[in-house]
């Protein structure tokens, strides 16, 4: 592939803080231009730990990381012109205000002062904060110090976004809203690599996913094809008559069919998961007659993708 | 980026550092606490004499030594305060995750912040100097401002540099901000005060320590006797010996340039880990 392809590409990289003990073991991945990108694992997997080496924060023991094909350990200052980054919950100057702080960062980003007085302003609307531009950040709640710190990631308009754990702290609607900015961002053409341990959150915002645990990857794939991997086991039924102990007996009894399990008005029907399967079990309820409302296979979502790779890594039996 | 752009953005940067660091003291009112306390000071031996009925010094340089016995004091406060969370303080409050992440070398930061600690405690210095410069010229005239007052001024600027190297080097190496901060106050307020008295009582020449170096402040003002107190706290204590001049600004220089150097190289290795 062409260094002009991609925005994010990792190497083989290796990370021990003891040696011995691998918190990074030979990760290789590349992000595309234009990709939202979630990475995903459990807490020590090694996802803070890539990111703090993308940004220059970490050195790794072994393999590189490049951004936009420049080194970022051999040259941070060139290969970060074009990020915008959050890492973790960083500490913010309480003493300052956001002008302050954005007016700084604004600079160092090389941006001239008319650019920097428009884009604090548009910035901070984004995150909501346009009423606190020149307020002590002491007096802001972590939800507000959250949102800054990403109206700082965005503000010199970054053709590559690096968020860790980026609603970590936020309320539902201030989730939402981030969320939906992303995809306003990706709509510019903004990369944006974003780890996080919400699937729900990288489902909902990514296209694709990397799977990340003991050190290693696991998977990367689009949010697509790995829903479309898992086969959903359980169909859940809807019947117009009432659901009795005689009509779970009866469903039970019926071919094909490996469990039973009532959930308020509706019945779970544990099957193999395949289609035609799927198919048969619908035909003998028409043919019984019963009445049926609804008729929908689970769908499948991350999360179950999720456990599953995490339980074939460590050998567990599910 | 050719050579010459890419020194020119890294200056461009040094400087940026230094004015953000700088409105960081000014909010920590850190800059009108010391200012405040460098003015106060030496306008007290010119205020109380007469509240208490007492004559001034015979001499400018004589009032001049007896005022400036503070100023070593008032450069170790400064130098403490401005410069012991410098470096640790990114790291232990983490704002370094946001500051380091962007398009600057870390030796940009490092300087910018050294360079702003240096300025900020030069002017409490400065304050210093120019209240007992105008009561100098208010009691004696200004023709009494001596040279060896302009003189005494350039070695506490030097001092300063010393002292803030120290304090920058604890400051990259320790985790803590308050141990940085109370370590630098203390290695030049106690120990290197005490260690220079124990090896003076054994006639041991302690040219070596720059607290001792420090009496040269007040010595070039003539006025000093050879053995006694040579000047305030922290500024060379019971010293036998006087400072060669030279080897004192040797040793200053010294101080000034390897503790800033090292603070500098452990900074720039220094990683956020955790």
């Amino acid at each position: 592939m062409d260094t002009a392809d991609y925005a994010i590409r990792i190497e083989n990289l290796g990370k021990e803080y003891v040696k011995g003990v691998k918190v990074l073991d030979g990760v290789s991945f590349d992000v595309l231009k234009g990709d939202i990108v979630g990475y995903l694992g459990p807490n020590g997997s090694g996802k803070t730990t890539t990111i703090k080496i993308l940004t220059n924060l970490l050195t790794p023991t072994s393999g590189r990381a490049f951004i936009k094909g420049i080194d970022v350990t051999k040259n941070p200052k060139e290969a970060l012109r074009s990020v915008g980054a959050l890492i973790e919950v960083p500490g913010i100057y309480d003493y300052l205000t956001p002008n302050d702080l954005l007016t700084y960062f604004g600079k160092i980003h090389g941006m001239d002062k008319k650019k920097i007085e428009e884009r604090i302003p548009e910035v901070l609307k984004k995150v909501k904060l346009q009423d606190w531009q020149h307020k002590k950040i002491g007096a802001f709640s972590t939800g507000m110090q959250r949102r800054l710190a990403i109206s700082n990631a965005i503000l010199h308009e970054p053709e590559i976004l690096i968020l860790d754990e980026p609603v970590i702290g936020l309320d539902p609607k201030g989730i939402k809203e981030i969320r939906e900015m992303l995809k306003d961002f990706q709509k510019i053409g903004m990369t944006i690599f974003l780890s996080s341990h919400l699937m729900h959150e990288v489902s909902e915002t990514c296209d694709k996913v990397i799977f990340l645990d003991g050190a290693k990857l696991l998977d990367y794939d689009t949010v697509d094809n790995i829903k479309g991997r898992l086969k959903a086991q359980v169909i859940v039924i809807k019947f117009l008559n009432p659901v009795t102990p005689e009509l779970l007996t009866q469903l039970n009894s019926m071919e094909l069919v490996g469990s039973i399990e009532r959930r308020n008005d509706d019945v779970l029907i544990g099957f193999d998961g395949d289609y035609e399967t799927s198919f048969k079990i619908l035909a003998q309820l028409m043919a019984m007659n019963y009445k049926i409302a609804s008729f929908a296979p689970e769908e499948a979502n991350l999360e179950d993708f999720y456990v599953s790779v995490m339980s074939d890594e460590r050998g567990v039996s599910s | 980026m050719s050579f010459k752009n890419d020194v020119s953005s890294d200056m461009n940067h040094v400087f940026l550092n230094v004015a953000f660091e700088m409105k960081k003291h000014w909010k920590k009112n850190r800059i009108l606490i010391v200012s405040l306390l460098a003015i106060a000071l030496p306008l007290l031996f010119y205020a109380v004499p007469p509240m208490l009925g007492s004559d001034y010094a015979e001499t400018a340089n004589q009032f001049a030594s007896s005022n400036l016995g503070f100023i070593t004091l008032m450069i170790i406060i400064s130098a403490a305060m401005f410069t012991g969370d410098s470096i640790s303080g990114e790291f232990e409050n983490r704002t370094g995750l946001i500051l380091f992440p962007t398009p600057q070398r870390q030796n940009s930061i490092f300087v910018g912040k050294y360079i702003a600690s240096l300025l900020a405690t030069w002017l409490a210095v400065g304050w210093y100097y120019l209240v007992t410069m105008l009561a100098i010229g208010q009691i004696y005239g200004f023709d009494q401002v001596s040279m060896e007052f302009c003189q005494s001024f350039l070695l506490a600027l030097l001092y300063s540099a010393s002292a803030v190297s120290l304090i920058y080097f604890f400051s990259a190496v320790m985790k803590r901000s308050i141990s940085s901060t109370l370590l630098g106050f203390f290695a030049l307020m106690m120990i290197m005060p005490i260690v220079s008295l124990v090896l003076s009582l054994g006639d041991v020449d302690t040219w070596f320590l720059v607290t001792h170096s420090a009496g040269l402040i007040t010595d070039v003002l003539g006025t000093s006797g050879v053995s006694g107190f040579s000047s305030g706290p922290g500024g060379g204590g019971l010293s036998s010996i006087s400072p060669d001049f030279y080897e004192g600004v040797w040793v200053m220089t010294a101080y000034a340039i390897g503790f800033f150097a090292a603070g500098l190289s452990v900074a720039n290795r220094k990683k956020m880990e955790g």
